[in-house]
């Protein structure tokens, strides 16, 4: 469950949107849409404790620590960085207490669920975008947490990618996991997707999606 | 062959400065790669010069003591770090400008408390390094914090590189980071302060990073990255005190040079991203 209460977030003490109050139920499906520079991914990112609000606060009924998953965009990596993919992915073993060999047998399974078997010894310089995305989101399936925060994760997926993103999506709202997705892709969250939470400077709104798909620009207008 | 032996069996003091040397290229190179890779190679350089005012005002105060200069320098180095993050936190510049900033003014007020501090210390000695100035006590220092900072290293692997690729993700599953990231720095202090005696205040910093960046050129694996820059770092402290010895230079300065020569070599023929690498037809010929 996460809580927001008269929440205001942004740079240089000048907050981006009027208060907010919303509350994400356990088990929910919630896409956060908006404006470039309107505040979504800095919101996640206040969400999931790693950058403080303005004023008002975020409850999460989760431990912070291993609770809560977070997606960045994948930009903010060090292309660079001498690791291999696999290490890559089982980082998200951290704080999950298991024997040896279980990691074995679930880093194999999360790799192939998300077509990466081959790609294991390679280092993340010559992976395409695509490729690592879908190792994060590996490493992200393999923790414990129950609320998983993704900013963008379709960016670099291609039609194949996609799929197995939503699969697992479906299959972590099955477990009762809260989900929030940033994304600009209005159109195909429509189909999947039940609640949207449009942020704008003039007002955020938290509704069923289908009511953003259709008028997005006058929505924005009239809040 | 018995010519890069003979000046260590023969002289005590060439083989202190042989072992204080080594054990220190095996500690400072691996933290050079992690300096690199967390985009804080600048830091080192500050550090480096900030330390001098601090062993200068403990070299003023209580003469030539090794725990002295050890404290006065790690103190100076750590608030150097701490003061040029505090300035670009609350001015929002970025920090490798307010390190640039930072640095002439240390090394410049090191240098004039030097010169109040009178005669006594060679200004050479201590900015560029002598093999002389590795006596006993010099030598264990260094030896137990080579110790020390691999122990420590190895304790805190797994959260700094992880830390290095992506802070963001650490700080959702652990607290660790930020220790972590508190303990390399000291460790980082620590060993350019250590290092400064026998390789200079200003040369030990080359042995820090030079290695790595060479390394970086030879592997896309961090274990062997780590191992590589300790192997290079501690070559070029034995060639570079022959170096030294043969022709009657300064150390630091011989040491840095041969570290500088292997990372242009390997910049142009090293397997990972050398510059032969990008030209195959070159490599074929």
């Amino acid at each position: 469950m996460i809580q927001c209460c008269g929440l205001q977030w942004g740079a240089n003490g000048r907050s981006l949107t009027p208060p907010l109050d919303l509350q994400l139920v356990p088990g929910s499906l919630t896409a956060m849409i908006g404006r470039n520079g309107s505040g979504k991914s800095s919101l996640l990112k206040i969400m999931a404790g790693l950058n403080q609000p303005l004023r008002g606060q975020v409850k999460i009924s989760t431990p912070l620590l291993g609770g809560i998953s977070y997606l960045p965009q994948q930009q903010e990596l060090d292309r660079q960085f001498p690791i291999r993919l696999a290490e890559l992915v089982s980082a998200g073993f951290w704080r999950t207490r298991v024997s040896r060999r279980e990691r074995q047998v679930r880093l194999q399974q999360a790799l192939s669920d998300w077509g990466l078997l081959e790609l294991e010894k390679q280092s993340l310089e010559v992976l395409s975008g695509g490729e690592l995305q879908r190792a994060l989101l590996a490493r992200l399936s393999l923790t414990a947490a129950q609320v998983l925060l993704l900013d963008e994760p379709e960016v670099a997926l291609d039609e194949h990618g996609q799929q197995l993103l939503w699969q697992h999506i479906a299959r972590w709202k099955q477990q009762g996991r809260t989900i929030v997705i940033v994304s600009h892709n209005l159109a195909s969250l429509n189909q999947k997707l039940d609640m949207a939470l449009m942020i704008s400077s003039n007002g955020c709104i938290f509704a069923p999606i289908d009511q953003f798909s259709s008028n997005c620009q006058t929505l924005e207008e009239v809040a | 062959m018995e010519l890069l032996w003979e000046p260590f069996t023969e002289f005590s003091f060439m083989r202190r400065a042989l072992f204080g040397g080594i054990a220190l290229a095996c500690s400072a190179g691996p933290l050079g790669v992690f300096l690199i890779l967390r985009r804080m190679s600048l830091i080192g350089d500050a550090i480096a010069h900030g330390i001098l005012p601090g062993t200068a005002l403990a070299f003023w105060l209580f003469g030539l003591s090794l725990p002295a200069l050890t404290i006065g320098g790690l103190i100076a180095g750590l608030s150097m770090a701490g003061l040029s993050a505090w300035i670009s936190r609350r001015t929002g510049l970025r920090e490798d400008a307010s390190l640039a900033a930072l640095y002439p003014i240390s090394l410049a007020s090191g240098v004039l408390l030097l010169g109040l501090g009178g005669p006594k210390l060679d200004l050479i000695h201590l900015l560029f390094g002598s093999a002389l100035a590795v006596d006993t006590t010099t030598l264990n220092g260094m030896l137990g914090t080579s110790v020390l900072s691999l122990l420590l290293l190895v304790l805190i692997y797994r959260a700094l590189a992880l830390d290095s690729l992506d802070p963001l993700f650490l700080r959702s599953v652990s607290h660790f980071g930020a220790l972590a990231h508190g303990v390399f720095l000291t460790l980082v202090v620590l060993n350019l302060v250590i290092g400064f005696q026998a390789i200079g205040a200003l040369m030990v910093v080359g042995l820090m990073i030079l290695p790595a960046a060479a390394a970086r050129f030879w592997s896309r694996q961090l274990p062997v990255l780590l191992l590589l820059a300790a192997l290079f770092g501690a070559t070029c402290v034995w060639l570079g005190l022959l170096l030294s010895y043969y022709a009657n230079l300064p150390s630091g300065p011989c040491i840095v040079l041969l570290a500088g020569f292997l990372y242009v070599t390997s910049v142009v023929i090293g397997p990972v991203r050398g510059l032969l690498r990008s030209f195959p037809s070159l490599t074929t010929i």
